[in-house]
């Protein structure tokens, strides 16, 4: 009885060893497994301003691509307009210099013969006749030249062409806002215009824009962040849309926060999908053609400056993202990262 | 529009751009001729053939309709006139379709330049005037069944499984010979009438494009059939207007795309070779001299033998 005793307590001794030696064990693991995911946290934390940075890159990518279509098509009538006011400036001073000419002609001295018989006198009248004649039609030639309506109504365009040129450049540097970093305060209807500026490439052909921008109080923010946002959602939009769609933006202000909606009439986004829009390396893109990133990194510019982002979708009929941020905000977690 | 006194050289032009400003620069560059200009492409068919254009200058981003369809629609009602796309963007899209649908005969990048502007729509416009017109490339089905048992078809693919493919689609209804590289494709087109050439753009590391530019330069009746992986669009508009390429297809390529590129490609040649005056309008632009001009890189004495292929085996009828 007492050997069965000493065995079963010896036994649940090994056992109780055992399990001790296992739990040691897991301990030690779990402790491993711990500086690797503290480690692991470190490493994300600082690949995470990183990835902010490369899709960045991305969208500039996308954003030169857009903007010189933008460029070109002003660029090509203006360069154009500029040459040929040259040809029609060089075509308006023959015609001067034909005046010029004709006026030289008048201008010839001309012999007054008393006792003149009445053939050279007649020849004298003609030669006079003739010269006004000719006088008359090079100052009607230069009077009804068109060259000079032309070249002023090309020269228009030109200048025209111009102030679209400019007007890009001043949206560009919106955008990046390479000449200011960190946190300012913005007009987000100005991030807004000008993200729709740079996807017009991706919109134009297909995708009308509407439009409905109230005016809104500055906001403190990181401005390259949020035009990173807007852009975002937008080209989303676009992909959403197969063919022709429309897409809406609306900004307001609702009590203390301003809110920005981008709306597509596209295919929606399917229920078991919804829930993982916004995590990151989530995508329904073919491979090699989404990162997976986009939402993921518009959800934490928005949250770290204290925003919400919100989604209601109804599957093929579209989808609309709703972008909140307080009108106060005050040192989002977003400025330190980038 | 200086229409009654316009003196008979003047050619009469159709611009299509959704960006007026566009329109009037070039009715202003191309003032010595008579134009004809609208920012709706939905108009524009009905235009080219009611004034019976013969070069038409086409934007190809437009909001009602895209200058490649515009194209494709013109070539369709109005097949005499030269098309020309000019634009600001060139997406590989838009380029494929103006090889494939829009057979255009220049692809223009915006900002032009004026002089050759001018000189392309002058000499396009000559063209259009005095060269006959293919209208449709396929053939009636007995003059087809004759022709592809007469017009030798080229591969050229260095990409055995890709080879493997594509003998089994045409092996069947063609003569079909295979090279996997330029100087044996020269070899093959010395010994047969060759009237379809089907290139990738590079074989073993080496640019076939070269070849297939200085092909075309000197025996424009020939139709090349650009199959391809590495498509980008710098490529692909050289050789629409160095190349005149005839349809450019992407990799992995399907059958019934290849069948019927291959088909129309012999259709043409075998038009051509009996109106050889017709061939002045896929013409390819001598290779610019800098910057992307394989052409001229091309060895010389492979340069030759292009030059000298003889006229007899490629159906040539200039002799």
């Amino acid at each position: 009885m007492l050997l069965i005793i000493v065995i079963v307590l010896v036994v649940a001794c090994a056992a109780l060893g055992v399990a001790l030696a296992q739990q040691r064990r897991q301990n030690l693991v779990l402790r491993a497994g711990q500086a690797e995911t503290e480690a692991e946290l470190k490493h994300l934390q600082a690949s995470q301003s990183q990835v902010i940075h490369t899709t960045k890159l991305a969208s500039l990518g996308q954003m030169v691509a857009g903007v010189a279509h933008e460029i070109n098509t002003p660029l090509g009538f203006v360069k154009s307009n500029v040459e040929v006011v040259g040809d029609l400036l060089d075509d308006y001073r023959k015609l001067v210099k034909q005046y010029d000419a004709a006026v030289q002609v008048c201008l010839q001295p001309v012999d007054l013969i008393f006792n003149a018989d009445k053939a050279s006198l007649d020849k004298l009248v003609k030669h006079v006749e003739e010269a006004r004649r000719k006088l008359f039609e090079a100052r009607t030639a230069v009077e009804k030249s068109p060259l000079l309506k032309d070249a002023k109504e090309l020269l228009g365009d030109a200048s025209e062409g111009l102030a679209q040129l400019s007007s890009l450049v001043v949206n560009l540097k919106g955008f990046s806002r390479v000449d200011r970093d960190g946190m300012d305060t913005m007009d987000l209807n100005e991030g807004i215009e000008s993200a729709l500026m740079i996807a017009q490439h991706q919109l134009r052909d297909r995708v009308k824009v509407v439009k409905h921008l109230q005016p809104l109080p500055k906001v403190r923010c990181m401005p390259s962040q949020m035009n990173q946002v807007f852009l975002n959602l937008i080209t989303n939009a676009a992909q959403a849309i197969d063919g022709d769609g429309t897409l809406t933006v609306d900004s307001r202000v609702d009590g203390g926060q301003v809110q920005v909606d981008i709306s597509d009439t596209g295919c929606g986004i399917a229920d078991d999908v919804l829930p993982k829009i916004f995590d990151p390396f989530f995508t329904t893109k073919p491979v090699g053609e989404g990162t997976g990133l986009g939402l993921s990194i518009v959800h934490k510019i928005v949250k770290g400056h204290g925003g919400t982002i919100k989604v209601r979708t109804t599957p093929r009929k579209g989808t609309t993202f709703t972008v909140s941020l307080p009108v106060n905000v005050s040192g989002p977690a977003a400025a330190e990262s980038a | 529009m200086p229409m009654t006194d316009a003196p008979a050289t003047a050619l009469r032009i159709l611009m299509i751009d959704d960006e007026s400003r566009i329109l009037r620069a070039l009715k202003a560059l191309l003032r010595e001729h008579t134009t004809f200009a609208t920012t709706n492409p939905l108009e524009a068919a009905a235009l080219a053939k009611q004034h019976d254009v013969d070069v038409v200058i086409c934007d190809q981003r437009m909001p009602e309709k895209a200058g490649v369809d515009v194209l494709r629609d013109i070539k369709e009602t109005h097949p005499r006139a030269l098309r020309i796309l000019l634009t600001g963007y060139s997406d590989l899209k838009a380029v494929l379709g103006s090889v494939n649908e829009g057979e255009v005969y220049r692809f223009v990048n915006k900002p032009w330049n004026n002089t050759e502007l001018r000189d392309l729509v002058t000499g396009a416009g000559k063209i259009a005037r005095e060269a006959p017109v293919i209208a449709r490339d396929t053939l009636p089905q007995a003059e087809h069944d004759r022709a592809r048992t007469q017009v030798g078809v080229l591969v050229i693919e260095d990409d055995t499984a890709v080879q493997q493919r594509l003998r089994e689609i045409l092996q069947p209804y063609y003569k079909v010979n295979f090279a996997n590289n330029a100087e044996r494709a020269l070899q093959i087109m010395e010994q047969n009438e060759t009237g379809v050439v089907i290139s990738e753009t590079e074989a073993g590391r080496s640019d076939l494009t070269g070849l297939l530019k200085a092909l075309k330069l000197h025996h424009p009746h020939i139709a090349t059939v650009v199959v391809t992986e590495r498509a980008n669009a710098q490529t692909a508009i050289e050789l629409i207007n160095e190349g005149q390429v005839y349809r450019m297809l992407i990799k992995p390529v399907r059958m019934g795309t290849c069948r019927l590129s291959v088909d129309s490609a012999i259709g043409r040649y075998w038009q051509l070779k009996q109106n050889p005056q017709a061939a002045r309008r896929y013409t390819a632009a001598k290779p610019a001299p800098e910057g992307g001009s394989s052409a001229l890189r091309l060895p010389a004495a492979l340069l030759n033998r292009i030059r000298s292929l003889p006229g007899r085996l490629l159906g040539n009828a200039r002799a």
